[in-house]
C-alpha cells in the first residue's frame, strides 16, 4: 500500500546521484587534460606570392643648403621667413660688418690717395726728364767749351756733377713712379678684399628653394659654419628609410613603393625606390635606401615627417604556401602539423619567402593539398589527440 | 522438572562501596513461568528498576542467582560470556515510549534484530509480518513510524520485543502514558502474547489501573519482594 | 543485511544533501586554492616553454630577467652566436606596463621580439588566430587574456600598433597577459617617455652650456640623437645544436663572455622558489586551515546527527545490537556526506575556475588525493561521534 514513497525517494536520490556522477565524469572527460585539443585546419594551396618589405622612414630634402658666415660674427638682419620660396641669387640676410664698412672707406680714400699719387709721380718723373735732358744737354754744351778752352774744369766738372745728379733724379723719381704704382695696386687690392669679406657678410640663396630653417634672428652671434637660414629644394623631396636588415632580401633600385605618411594613414602615395644605400648601419642592423615620390604629394609633407614604405617585390612563381602561424620550431626544425584525423605529425619544411600578408612560400617538405594545422587551443605534441573545429572557442569572428 | 522461565534466587545489588554503599536488591526471589504475566509493583526507589536491570543483563548483579529458561545466567557472576548476545536472543524489551527506529519502515524496524543476527532479509521481514498481524498492525507495515499513532506505536514495540522469540520479556511501565481503555490493551496484547508464544512477561508498573489485571503480583519494597495473589480480571 | 546508514540518509536525504553541497563549496574552495598555486607554477612553466629557448643569458650577477631588470647592450647577440653548441641566439626585452586600447588599459607584459620569422627564440610558439609579425614595427601579436581583438589598435607608449594575431596561455609569471611587438619598438618603448618628458629633457640638454657648444655646432644634435636612441635589451634567448646538453654550452659563455646565463631547470627553479614561494606558503597554510575546517564541520555535523539519534541508539544497544554496528552506522555516515561533498566541490571547483581572473589549473592527481584526504578526515572527524555513542549506557533507555 505504501510502497510507492519510500521507492519514489530512493529514485530520486538515486537519480540525483547518477546526474552527479554524470556531470563528474563529463567534467574530467572534456575540460580537463584529458581532453582532445581543438584545432582549426586548411588545405595547402599552391599560390604566387608577392613578397613585400616594409620599412620606416623620414621624409629628408635631398638638397639642404645651410647659409651661414664663415667668419664669428653677428647677425644684422635677416630677410626671409620660413616657409617663403626665394630664388637663385636672392638675399637672405646679412651679418653685422661691424667696422668692415669704415675699413672700406679708409681703404677708399687710401685707394683715393694712390691714385692721385701716381700722376704726382709721373709729373714728377717727366720734371726730371726735363731736368735730365737739359743738364745732359749742359753737359754736353760744356765739354765741348771745355774742349775749345773757353769754359774752367771746374765749371764743367759741376755741370757733369749736375748731369749725374739729374740722372740719378730721374732714376728716383722713376723708382717713385713705379712705387705709386705698385702702391695703388696694392691698395687696389687691399681694398678688394675687404670688398669680397663685406660680400661674404651677405647671405645669398645659392638656388631656387624653399626656406626651412631661421636659425638666428638679428643680433645673434654666431660663429663661423652656424647655418643662419636653411633653404631647401622642395621637389627633391625623398624617404630616407630604414629596412631591418632581417627582411630586406631582394631591396633593389628601382622596384615601386606605397609611402604611406603618418598624417594621411591610410592614404598611400606611389613611389619609387631610387637607390639602395652602399653603406648600410652597422649599430641598428638596417639597410638605408632613398625612395622618391611619384608626384609630390600637396601640400607638401614636412622635412622629418615619418612615412611607412611598402616596396614590392616582383611576384614569385606559384609554390604550396601556409600561413605563417602554421610553421612552428620543434626540436630544432622549422615545419608544420599535418593534420591526420584525430592526430597530428610534424613534418619538417624548407622556407621561401614570406610576405607582408604572413603566407609563406614552402620550398621543401610539403605537397599542395596536405592538410596542416593552423590554430590550436594548446602546444601540440606528437601524441596529442586532437578534434578539428570551424574555429576555436574564445575567438569572435 | 526441566524449569522454562524465570527464576530468580536471592539476587542483591549494591551500588558504591564502604560507608556510602547503598543496597538496592537486599535479596530478591522471583519465579515466572512460559505464558505468565506478573507485576512487578513498588514505590520509586523500592529497587524494582535495578531488579529489571539486572534481569535484562544491563547490570550486574552482586550476588545471587538467575536463570532464563534452561541456562543459569548469574550465579554469583555472569555465567553467559556475551551479554548483549543474550539479550539479543533471550530477552525482550518493551518500554514506557516505542523507541522505533525513526528512519526504518515498521516492518524492518520489527526485522532488524533478526537481520542484523545474520537471518536474511526475506525471513526476517516474514517473520516479522507474522508478529504484526497478530498484534493487527499488518495493515501498517510499510509505513514510518512517525506516521502511527501511539497505539500503533506500542503495539509495533511490542512486536519488535517478540520477533527474536525470547523466553522472557521485561516491559518497563509499558501503560504509564496511556488512557485506561489503551492501556488494558495493551495488557490484553501482552497476555495473548505469552499465551500465544509461551513467553513469560514481567510488567512493572506502578499504574492503578492494570494492577487488577494480574493473577500474581510481586511488591518489592526497600529492595525485597512479597508475592501476593492478584485479582487476575481482565477487563472487558 | 540492512544498512542502518544508508536508510538514515534516506530517511532524511534533504538534510544531508543540503549539508553535503554546503560542505562541497568549503571543499570547492579548497581544491580551487590548490588550483591557483598549480596555476602560478604552471604560469611560470608556460613562461619558460613559450620562450622556445634552451638558455637565457642575462646581465652578470643578476637573476634576470624575470626575477630581476637586467640590461645587456643589443650587441652581445653576435658574439654569441659564434659558441660552440649555439643555433640560434635572439634578443629579447620584456617590460610590464598598462596597454590602452580605446578608453581601458590592460596591465600586460610588453616582449621585444627579433621579426625574423616563426621559430625564432621569444616568438610565441603557437597562434590561435590571426598571424605572426611580419612587418618590422608597428604590429603585435596579445594573448587573449588582454581581451584584445584581431585589427583593433592598441597603444604602447607613443606609437599605435595593429593586433595582427591572437595566442592563448602566452603570461607572464604574474599572470599578466604578454603582447610580443617588434624588437626596436619595444626598445624605444622601454626607453622613451611621453613626448612631453622628450621635450623637457631636450630643454634642459639645450641649457646645459657642456651639450650646447657655440663652437662646435653639431654637439648638441648629436647630443639629443644619442638621447634618444636606446642600445639595451634585458636578455638573448639562445637556442642550442642538438647533440649538445645546455650546461656544456652555457659554460664558456660564462667564463669568457662574463655573461650570467641559465638553463631551463635553473630558471625553473628561480622562478618557483624566489617568485612564486612566498604565495605557496600562504597557499599551503590556507589549505591546512581548509582541511581543519572541513574536519570541523563534518565532525561537528556527524556529532549533531548522531547524539540527534542517541535515543535510538541506547535502545539499539539495549536490545542487542553490536558496538560494530552502530559504530559503522556513524562512519558510513560521514563518509557518505564526505562522498557528495567532494563530488559537489569537484564539480563547483571545475565550474568556477574559468572565472578566475588568474589561471587556476585542477590537475587530477589533487582531486585524487583531495579525495583520499577527504575520506580520512570523515573517518577521523566521525570518531568523536562514535566514541560518544559507545559510551552511551544502555540502561539510560529504561527510565530510573
Amino acid at each position: 500500500m505504501k510502497r510507492l514513497p519510500v521507492s519514489g525517494r530512493t529514485l530520486a536520490l538515486i537519480g540525483v546521484l547518477l546526474l552527479l556522477f554524470a556531470s563528474f565524469a563529463f567534467v574530467a572527460l572534456r575540460s580537463g587534460p584529458l581532453a582532445p585539443v581543438p584545432v582549426t585546419v586548411m588545405t595547402v594551396e599552391s599560390q604566387s606570392l608577392k613578397p613585400a618589405l616594409f620599412g620606416i622612414g623620414t621624409v629628408e630634402a635631398r638638397y639642404t643648403y645651410k647659409i651661414g658666415p664663415t667668419v664669428a660674427g653677428r647677425v644684422q638682419r635677416v630677410e626671409v621667413q620660413v616657409g617663403d620660396r626665394v630664388q637663385a641669387g636672392q638675399l637672405l640676410g646679412e651679418m653685422d660688418p661691424v667696422d668692415l664698412d669704415d675699413r672700406i672707406a679708409a681703404q677708399e680714400a687710401a685707394l683715393k690717395r694712390a691714385e692721385a699719387g701716381v700722376p704726382a709721380a709721373e709729373a714728377q718723373a717727366r720734371e726730371m726728364v726735363a731736368r735730365q735732358s737739359y743738364a745732359e744737354a749742359q753737359a754736353s754744351r760744356y765739354e765741348t767749351l771745355l774742349q775749345a778752352g773757353s769754359s774752367s774744369e771746374e765749371a764743367v766738372g759741376a755741370k757733369r756733377q749736375e748731369l749725374q745728379v739729374t740722372n740719378a733724379g730721374l732714376a728716383a723719381s722713376r723708382a717713385n713712379l713705379e712705387v705709386a704704382h705698385q702702391e695703388l695696386a696694392r691698395v687696389r687690392a687691399d681694398r678688394g678684399v675687404l670688398l669680397r669679406q663685406r660680400a661674404n657678410l651677405r647671405l645669398v640663396a645659392p638656388r631656387d628653394g624653399l626656406v626651412a630653417a631661421r636659425n638666428a634672428d638679428p643680433g645673434t652671434t654666431v660663429v663661423a659654419g652656424q647655418p643662419v637660414v636653411e633653404v631647401i629644394d622642395p621637389t627633391s623631396l625623398w624617404v630616407n628609410v630604414r629596412f631591418d636588415q632581417l627582411r630586406a632580401g631582394g631591396l633593389r633600385a628601382g622596384l615601386p613603393a606605397q609611402v604611406v605618411l603618418r598624417t594621411q594613414a591610410g592614404g598611400a602615395v606611389a613611389g619609387q625606390v631610387l637607390r639602395v644605400e652602399p653603406v648600410a648601419d652597422a649599430v641598428t642592423e638596417e639597410t638605408l635606401a632613398k625612395v622618391v615620390f611619384a608626384t609630390l604629394p600637396e601640400p607638401l609633407p614636412p622635412v622629418g615627417e615619418l612615412a611607412e614604405v611598402t616596396v614590392t617585390l616582383p611576384p614569385l612563381p606559384a609554390a604550396p604556401v601556409v600561413p605563417n602561424a602554421s610553421v612552428q620550431r620543434i626540436g630544432g626544425q622549422l615545419g608544420v602539423w599535418l593534420f591526420e584525423g584525430d592526430s597530428v605529425r610534424f613534418a619538417p619544411v624548407k622556407l621561401g619567402a614570406i610576405d607582408l600578408e604572413g603566407r609563406a612560400q614552402i620550398l621543401d617538405g610539403l605537397k599542395s593539398g596536405a592538410r596542416v594545422v593552423v590554430y590550436s587551443q594548446r602546444s601540440l605534441g606528437a601524441h596529442t589527440r586532437v578534434k578539428l573545429v570551424e574555429r576555436l572557442p574564445g575567438v569572435s569572428p | 522438572m526441566h524449569w522454562r522461565g524465570i527464576k530468580i534466587e536471592g539476587l542483591r545489588k549494591r551500588y558504591g562501596s564502604g560507608d556510602t554503599a547503598v543496597d538496592a536488591l537486599k535479596g530478591v526471589d522471583m519465579q515466572v513461568a512460559p505464558g505468565e504475566v506478573v507485576g512487578l509493583v513498588g514505590p520509586s526507589g523500592s529497587g524494582k528498576t535495578t531488579l529489571l536491570k539486572c534481569l535484562g543483563a544491563i547490570i550486574e548483579p552482586t550476588a545471587g542467582r538467575m536463570s532464563l529458561g534452561e541456562d543459569v545466567i548469574y550465579d554469583q557472576g555472569w555465567k553467559i560470556s556475551d551479554l548483549r548476545e543474550l539479550r539479543r536472543d533471550k530477552i525482550g524489551f518493551v518500554f514506557q515510549a516505542p523507541y522505533l527506529i525513526p528512519f526504518l519502515d515498521v516492518t524492518d524496524n520489527v526485522a532488524l534484530l533478526p537481520m542484523l543476527a545474520g537471518q536474511s532479509n526475506r525471513d526476517a521481514r516474514q517473520r516479522a509480518l507474522e508478529l504484526l498481524g497478530a498484534l493487527d498492525v499488518a495493515h501498517r507495515a510499510k509505513a514510518m513510524p512517525s506516521q502511527l499513532s501511539g497505539g500503533e506505536q506500542q503495539r509495533v514495540s511490542i512486536a519488535r520485543a517478540l520477533v527474536n522469540r525470547p523466553p522472557v520479556i521485561l516491559a518497563d511501565e509499558p501503560t504509564a502514558p496511556l488512557d485506561s481503555e489503551r492501556a488494558l490493551a495493551v495488557i490484553r496484547i501482552l497476555n495473548d502474547m505469552a499465551r500465544r508464544y509461551e513467553t513469560a512477561i514481567i510488567v512493572v508498573t506502578h499504574d492503578e489501573k492494570i494492577i487488577p489485571t494480574f493473577k500474581r503480583i510481586y511488591h518489592i519494597r526497600d529492595g525485597v519482594t512479597y508475592e501476593e495473589a492478584g485479582e487476575g480480571r481482565l477487563f472487558e | 543485511m540492512i544498512s542502518l546508514a544508508g536508510r538514515d540518509i534516506l530517511h532524511s536525504w534533504g538534510k544531508f544533501v543540503f549539508t553535503g553541497v554546503g560542505l562541497g563549496l568549503l571543499i570547492g574552495v579548497t581544491l580551487t586554492m590548490a588550483g591557483v598555486y598549480r596555476g602560478m607554477v604552471d604560469d611560470a612553466k608556460a613562461l619558460l616553454d613559450n620562450s622556445g629557448a634552451d638558455l637565457w643569458v642575462v646581465q652578470k650577477d643578476t637573476l634576470g630577467p624575470y626575477a630581476e631588470p637586467s640590461s645587456l647592450s643589443d650587441d652581445v647577440y653576435r658574439s654569441l652566436l659564434g659558441m660552440p653548441g649555439v643555433a640560434r641566439a635572439a634578443n629579447v626585452t620584456y617590460l610590464t606596463m598598462q596597454v590602452r586600447q580605446g578608453a581601458t588599459d590592460v596591465r600586460s607584459m610588453v616582449v621585444g621580439v627579433v621579426p625574423g620569422g616563426p621559430g625564432e627564440p621569444g616568438q610565441p610558439g603557437y597562434l590561435i588566430a590571426g598571424r605572426q609579425i611580419t612587418r618590422g614595427h608597428y604590429e603585435a601579436v596579445a594573448d587573449v587574456a588582454a581581451k584584445f581583438r584581431l585589427g583593433e589598435r592598441i597603444q604602447i607608449r607613443r606609437n599605435l600598433y595593429t593586433v595582427v594575431g591572437l595566442t592563448r596561455r602566452m603570461v607572464s609569471s604574474g599572470g599578466d597577459p604578454m603582447i610580443f611587438i617588434p624588437l626596436k619598438d619595444a626598445q624605444d618603448a622601454q626607453f622613451l617617455k611621453d613626448n612631453d618628458a622628450i621635450a623637457q629633457q631636450r630643454r634642459r640638454t639645450t641649457a646645459s652650456p657642456a651639450f650646447n657648444r657655440p663652437g662646435v655646432p653639431g654637439l648638441l644634435d648629436a647630443v639629443l640623437a644619442s638621447q634618444s636612441t636606446n642600445p639595451s635589451v634585458n636578455a638573448v634567448l639562445v637556442q642550442t645544436l642538438p647533440g649538445y646538453t645546455p650546461e656544456e654550452v652555457a659554460e664558456p659563455i660564462r667564463r669568457w663572455k662574463r655573461l650570467q646565463v641559465y638553463t631551463r631547470l635553473q630558471m625553473e627553479d628561480l622562478l618557483v622558489r624566489k617568485l612564486i614561494a612566498t604565495s605557496a606558503k600562504q597557499i599551503a597554510m590556507f589549505l591546512v586551515i581548509l582541511a581543519i575546517v572541513s574536519a570541523a564541520i563534518v565532525a561537528f555535523i556527524i556529532y549533531t546527527l548522531t547524539m540527534g539519534k542517541i535515543r535510538e541508539i541506547a535502545v539499539l544497544k539495549l536490545i542487542g545490537t553490536k558496538n560494530r554496528t552502530i559504530a559503522a552506522m556513524i562512519m558510513q555516515q560521514a563518509v557518505g556526506l564526505g562522498v557528495i561533498g567532494f563530488v559537489v566541490g569537484k564539480i563547483a571547483a571545475t565550474i568556477w575556475a574559468p572565472i578566475f581572473p588568474k589561471f587556476v589549473l585542477l590537475e587530477p592527481g589533487d582531486t585524487a588525493r583531495g579525495f583520499v584526504a577527504m575520506m580520512v578526515i570523515c573517518v577521523l572527524a566521525s570518531l568523536l561521534a562514535i566514541r560518544a555513542a559507545l559510551k552511551v549506557d544502555p540502561a539510560e533507555a529504561i527510565g530510573g
